[in-house]
């Protein structure tokens, strides 16, 4: 058994898969435990709540529970597997929509203990549009691949590409103002008390 | 970023920094990347953009499955029966699924090759390892076998790898501790040229004794040019240890005409490969963990690859230089050549009157037909030539005819 725990962990993502098709336990529970925190990550990201994360992540482990059988190795479950969590945070924001009264978003519970630089993240990915944002976020959090974010998103690789660069561009630009501001104000602090004048700290 | 500057995109330098781009782009764009500030600026940007949104961390979660999870599984759990057989399934987990039974085949399997090593090491009767199996080679001296000897790496490796298949990790740096333990590693090489006057019966000769000494050829050449005796020149390999009777039996077959030996000692050479192999493999190993754990970035990853097909390759030609050294140390080269004592004969049977006068005949054809082609050639490669300047010619040389007719008849 501990040969067989030890060969499972060495064994890829998409044996696995096909490992719990055939019925394996050890198979869908080493898969948990490999994708558990991303698509937790993936969840909390996108949505308010640590609750609600973690009830998708479940949500969309269930799915995969019950969709086993129409996995084709031929695609990477990595994919198939974000495949799926997007569908589950589609449904989720659809609903979000419809039950909260339009014009009115929903207070930001997590920004409260979030350190100021999460903050400024949050905001500067709000800037961007949709699209460029989830390409961003998957590039950045998920850490897929060109061609995995054009097979999930259904684009052309180009096309990502192209956003992806647009959004490292404009969330530089969004980002540096809020850093430029910071320390700005710590040098003209500086430079205050070593007795400069402030117009030359703002000239920077 | 202007293109007509930098031969590289900006997006396309984004998208060497993710590892997106191929090997050739991506030496371009790193070839670029070190000469171009501009671009590594750029490249510093997008760095410092991706750094900044790598603070948003998420709190961990459970670890533990959830108890909805556990009761899906419970209940909705693909049964094996039910499901259609996938349609590719990699080696893993085939091998994960039937592992209990591929240990047991796979235990049974390494006793049965331990145990037909150890037979057939203990069968040879001497610690060479590969004195069991060039007898196979030296069955007969037809072109047949003689071709298998010069096209193959002989017989050697095949029980090279048999041995090897024991134990892969200990059996190669033990050949070579045990070939330097049993003394200096000498490569040895003679020459013998021979002088016989029964030809055929001492090439037949040559093949019993190699047979008895469990020797193979390594190259065989017989010539039998006119006006001159056959010619026998042979690469023979045999065990180090019986050169010496393999020689003395090689004599008896004719007058020797001359005999070399040499001698090279490569144990310093030899003992110097291993501990550069030894070193090479623990490099290997190394870069492999670090490989394995990685944690850098993809640029630092690629360059550990190729740092680690470099170490690979030069392995791989060690070992290789190696086993020719052990090769060349555990088998002695003796070049041999046995010439026939040439006794001139008589031409006896001159061409009859007949064939002489077909053979005329064909010649005159032939040089008939020689004549006429040659003339057709010279026509059409030379005739427009020919008649261009004849046109030009005509009139002057008509003119100057007449003159010179003209002040003969005055």
């Amino acid at each position: 058994m501990a040969a067989d725990l030890a060969e499972i962990r060495t064994i890829s993502d998409e044996a696995l898969m096909l490992e719990f098709q055939g019925g394996s336990r050890p198979a869908f529970e080493e898969l948990y435990g490999r994708y558990r925190g991303p698509l937790y990550g993936f969840f909390r990201r996108r949505l308010n709540g640590d609750q609600r994360a973690e009830d998708l992540t479940q949500e969309t482990f269930l799915a995969v529970i019950r969709a086993a059988n129409r996995y084709t190795p031929s695609a990477l479950v990595r994919t198939y597997l974000y495949g799926i969590a997007m569908n589950v945070l589609a449904a989720e924001r659809r609903k979000i929509a419809k039950d909260s009264p339009p014009g009115k978003e929903s207070p930001e519970p997590a920004t409260q203990e979030a350190p100021n630089s999460v903050l400024w993240i949050r905001q500067a990915l709000e800037k961007l549009g949709d699209s460029e944002r989830e390409i961003l976020m998957l590039r950045e959090y998920e850490q897929l691949s060109y061609a995995e974010i054009a097979d999930l998103m259904d684009l052309p690789i180009n096309t990502v590409r192209s956003r992806l660069f647009r959004a490292r561009m404009a969330l530089k630009e969004f980002l540096e103002p809020a850093e430029r501001t910071s320390e700005t104000a710590a040098t003209s602090e500086s430079r205050q008390e070593a007795g400069l004048p402030h117009a030359e700290g703002e000239a920077i | 970023m202007n293109k007509t500057i930098h031969p590289i995109e900006p997006e396309e330098l984004m998208a060497y920094l993710d590892g997106e781009l191929t090997s050739d782009r991506a030496s371009a764009t790193a070839a670029h990347l070190g000469k171009c500030a501009e671009c590594q600026g750029l490249a510093t940007e997008l760095r410092s953009v991706s750094q900044g949104l790598k603070a948003w961390k998420v709190e961990p979660l459970e670890p533990a499955i959830p108890p909805a999870i556990v009761a899906a599984l419970a209940d909705d759990r693909p049964a094996g029966g039910n499901i259609p057989p996938a349609p590719r399934r990699g080696w893993r987990e085939v091998l994960g699924q039937h592992w209990p039974t591929l240990e047991w085949v796979g235990t049974a399997a390494a006793i049965f090759v331990v145990v037909v090593g150890i037979v057939r090491l203990i069968g040879s009767g001497a610690n060479n390892v590969y004195s069991t199996v060039p007898a196979q080679m030296l069955d007969s001296g037809s072109d047949r076998d003689r071709l298998a000897a010069r096209s193959s790496p002989a017989p050697m490796s095949a029980a090279k790898e048999a041995v090897t298949l024991i134990a892969p990790d200990k059996q190669q740096p033990a050949a070579g501790h045990d070939l330097v333990a049993n003394g200096p590693m000498i490569i040895r090489t003679a020459q013998l040229s021979l002088i016989t006057k029964e030809f055929d019966k001492a090439r037949a000769n040559l093949e019993a004794i190699l047979k008895r000494h469990r020797g193979y050829v390594g190259e065989l050449k017989a010539n039998d040019t006119t006006g001159s005796g056959r010619t026998l020149t042979a690469t023979l390999r045999v065990p180090a240890d019986q050169l010496d009777a393999t020689l003395t039996e090689v004599k008896a077959l004719g007058r020797v005409e001359s005999e070399s030996q040499s001698g090279q000692d490569v144990t310093s050479q030899y003992v110097d490969l291993q501990a550069r192999l030894a070193n090479a493999r623990n490099t290997e190993q190394r870069l492999t963990d670090l490989l394995r754990n990685r944690t850098g970035k993809l640029s630092d990853v690629l360059q550990v690859e190729q740092e680690l097909d470099r170490v690979r390759g030069e392995i791989e030609q060690m070992e290789a230089e190696r086993k020719t050294m052990a090769n060349q140390v555990s088998y002695a080269t003796l070049n041999a050549t046995i010439s026939e004592d040439y006794k001139a004969r008589l031409q006896v049977v001159p061409p009859s009157t007949a064939t002489r006068l077909s053979n005329a005949a064909v010649e005159g054809y032939r040089s008939m037909v020689d004549g006429v082609v040659s003339l057709a050639l010279f026509l059409l490669a030379d005739g427009p030539r020919l008649l261009l300047w004849g046109a030009i010619l005509f009139m002057p040389a008509r003119l100057v005819w007449k003159k010179v007719r003209r002040s003969f008849a005055a």
